[in-house]
């Protein structure tokens, strides 16, 4: 059944709406366009990348908001920008409170304590010449958190809490496995006491065994400290075990933000569906009786992005004269259900039939 | 009569610090038509098995045994000059990363028309129309202007349909597949994956896919090997490891798995680290990762053995049968029940 439809609300709006003060983040309209220039001494801007054009959601403390898309989507810059590693072009980035999108490097410095980063791979995100000790207590001693031995001792503490040995703070990366890499950036993440984690594909390089103990770690290590995470990531399974609320992105827009129980259960944006169908079930009979919706060609570029709905040249409900003029905003559901479509899926799992062709849109 | 026969296949490497046994005994078999799995973690030999098998290894410092018998000639005894023969004609090999397999200073077209005449007596005109269909068969939008095209102007998949189609000129009986859709979005894996198998069906080949995702094996594959530490775990046809797997590591594997059907709080982990092969461990080589370990497995290694006397599902591990068959139930009521 499709859900009741409500107000359409302008992507602003919708979050406002939500807003009851408990959101450690908010970001509005977010956007980050790359110039492609072209000369060498007088540079001409002659177009741009538009990585991310728009996005809008919020996080509230405690909690875990998956980020899924696929490579070029936007997701890892929309990170940067909100660990203001990158600078927005465009929005509004509120941390705790507090507006931190202008912020320059000095009055930035009390916020990077609260948010940390951490990486995908973990043989490129340590530095192979510093020992672990060094690299977990490097924001301590940037800012001033303590005396040598304090440091000394909060590290050992930290590592035994991502379950590596204290021991080992002296040793190099090089001398630890992937997995235990991993944990060293878990480490150096904690190690000021951060309000929000932003993880970057933390697991994508791992095996599934070492995945499983690192995701776990995460999770415990949430319920103790009571962390704040933005989990990126391209694997759906991985995104559902973590997460309490999903956000899907595609070509640098959301087009779906629900609580994962939704997002799962009933996705309402054809490109979730078509994400979802197409992840491989461990299970050799659901195997071989699901419908799968195999999507046509690749994301366009960025650079030029379509018209009108940024998914319609793949789309399997595209309507012409409709999906390929008119942008469609944010729509929302029941239960904090957010997608950006005009013909939205009325149930889950459709047949083929269904698919393509929807019942009644959202049409104007 | 099977396709392919590998018959206790070792390989052992000579390094500085020893000899590492990166494949230490380790059978199976495929059909015409069939697609086998191979699964393991990095490190479990899952690609030397296969790099043995085509004779890819680097010579020196190699000592290879067993034996691997396709088509009635063993792989391993045959003359360089013989296996180049059957190299990129019967059996084709898709690597895992389809930027570092494809040259990025020669157009694709070359890259086809060079593997098509290395193998058939053509001209360069008959070599370019066959590239062409390739293209087209593996689904390359405007394959008549793509094929002028450098690596670097296609994406990840497209590239990888480039690699398919490669493997494809000339039509192999076995094709080995190496973590074929690894670096793929979910997406493109979809579509790489839907025209593996229908390019399979079409030309009645066999596929071997190396592989560490238990999902990507539950869609394509007949029958299974997981391997473990260079060695053969558990083997099997595709429902019965799913439904009755029977090795404490085969357990891991799919506990470690968050799924999309199921919700568990926390993922079943299997502890520490793979053991370094330079030194395998005594006994059971899983048994210091083991939660079932028993005095034996410390000492004696278990050997592949039937379950219920089936022979196409065997499996090594010295827990008795009844404590088996409850925690495979176990494991599966777990993920079952909690599916909502």
């Amino acid at each position: 059944m499709a859900a009741p439809a409500t107000d359409v609300a302008p992507q602003e709006t919708a979050y406002a709406a939500e807003h009851d003060g408990s959101d450690l983040l908010v970001v509005e309209n977010l956007k980050k366009h790359f110039p492609v220039t072209r000369g060498i001494i007088f540079q001409k801007q002659i177009a741009a990348v538009k990585a991310v054009d728009g996005v809008s959601f919020s996080v509230r403390q405690g909690e875990t908001l998956g980020v899924v898309g696929e490579s070029g989507c936007g997701k890892s810059t929309m990170a940067r920008c909100i660990m203001r590693l990158l600078d927005a072009t465009d929005g509004r980035i509120v941390f705790d409170g507090r507006d931190i999108t202008r912020l320059s490097r000095v009055e930035m410095r009390p916020f990077r304590r609260e948010m940390m980063m951490i990486f995908q791979d973990p043989y490129a995100s340590l530095n192979p010449r510093k020992r672990v000790g060094f690299i977990v207590a490097e924001a301590l001693e940037v800012h001033k958190l303590g005396t040598e031995a304090e440091i000394k001792r909060r590290v050992q503490e930290l590592l035994d809490v991502v379950g590596l040995n204290p021991e080992h703070y002296n040793r190099f990366p090089h001398e630890f496995s992937g997995g235990q890499r991993q944990r060293i950036g878990v480490a150096r993440a904690l190690a000021v006491n951060p309000k929000l984690i932003v993880c970057d594909e933390p697991v994508s390089a791992l095996d599934v065994s070492v995945q499983a103990q690192i995701l776990n770690l995460l999770k415990d290590l949430q319920s103790s400290f009571g962390l704040t995470y933005i989990f990126i990531a391209h694997d759906l399974n991985v995104v559902r075990h973590i997460s309490d609320r999903v956000m899907v992105m595609y070509l640098g827009h959301a087009v779906e933000i629900a609580p994962k129980s939704r997002l799962y259960a009933e996705p309402k944006h054809p490109y979730t569906g078509a994400l979802l169908s197409a992840v491989p079930v461990p299970d050799p009979e659901a195997a071989r009786t699901k419908k799968k919706i195999v999507l046509e060609g690749d994301v366009p570029s960025p650079i030029n992005p379509p018209s009108g709905c940024w998914f319609h040249p793949r789309c399997p409900r595209f309507r012409e004269g409709h999906c390929d003029v008119e942008t469609p905003p944010l729509y929302s559901f029941s239960d904090g259900q957010f997608a950006a479509c005009h013909y939205p899926l009325e149930r889950w799992p459709l047949t083929e039939e269904e698919l393509r062709h929807p019942s009644s849109g959202r049409a104007s | 009569m099977a396709l392919l026969e590998v018959r206790d296949l070792k390989t052992h490497f000579r390094t500085d610090d020893g000899i590492v046994k990166a494949v230490d005994g380790v059978s199976f078999s495929i059909e015409k038509g069939k697609t086998l799995g191979i699964v393991g973690e990095s490190g479990s030999g899952k690609s030397v098995t296969c790099l043995t098998i085509m004779g890819l290894n680097p010579k020196r410092n190699t000592i290879s045994s067993g034996e691997a018998i396709f088509n009635g000639q063993n792989l391993l005894t045959m003359s360089s000059s013989d296996l180049r023969e059957i190299r990129g004609n019967d059996i084709a090999m898709i690597f895992q990363d389809p930027m570092t397999s494809l040259n990025p200073v020669h157009r694709i077209g070359h890259q086809l028309v060079e593997a098509i005449q290395l193998h058939r007596d053509v001209s360069k005109k008959q070599a370019r129309a066959r590239a062409l269909e390739l293209l087209k068969a593996v689904g390359i939008p405007r394959a008549e202007r793509r094929i002028d095209d450098y690596p670097h102007q296609f994406s990840g998949g497209m590239r990888q349909r480039v690699m398919i189609a490669m493997a494809l000129v000339n039509d192999p009986d076995l094709l080995i597949a190496d973590e074929p859709t690894t670096a793929l979005d979910v997406t493109t894996q979809a579509q790489i994956l839907k025209l593996m198998t229908t390019l399979q069906r079409e030309f009645d080949s066999a596929i071997i896919m190396i592989t560490h995702d238990l999902g990507v094996i539950a869609e394509i594959a007949d029958d299974v090997v997981v391997m473990y530490a260079a060695r053969v775990a558990e083997q099997g046809n595709v429902d019965a490891l799913f439904t009755r797997p029977q090795h404490p590591y085969t357990w891991g594997l799919l506990g470690s798995l968050p799924r999309l059907d199921t919700d568990v709080d926390r993922l079943v982990q299997i502890q520490g680290q793979p053991p370094s092969l330079l030194n395998p461990p005594r006994g059971c080589r899983f048994h210091p990762r083991c939660p079932y370990v028993m005095g034996i497995c410390k000492t004696e290694e278990p050997h592949l053995m039937p379950v219920d006397g089936d022979r196409t599902h065997t499996q090594a591990c010295h827990l008795d049968q009844t404590t088996k068959d409850r925690e495979a139930e176990k494991l599966l009521a777990g993920t079952m029940a909690e599916a909502s």
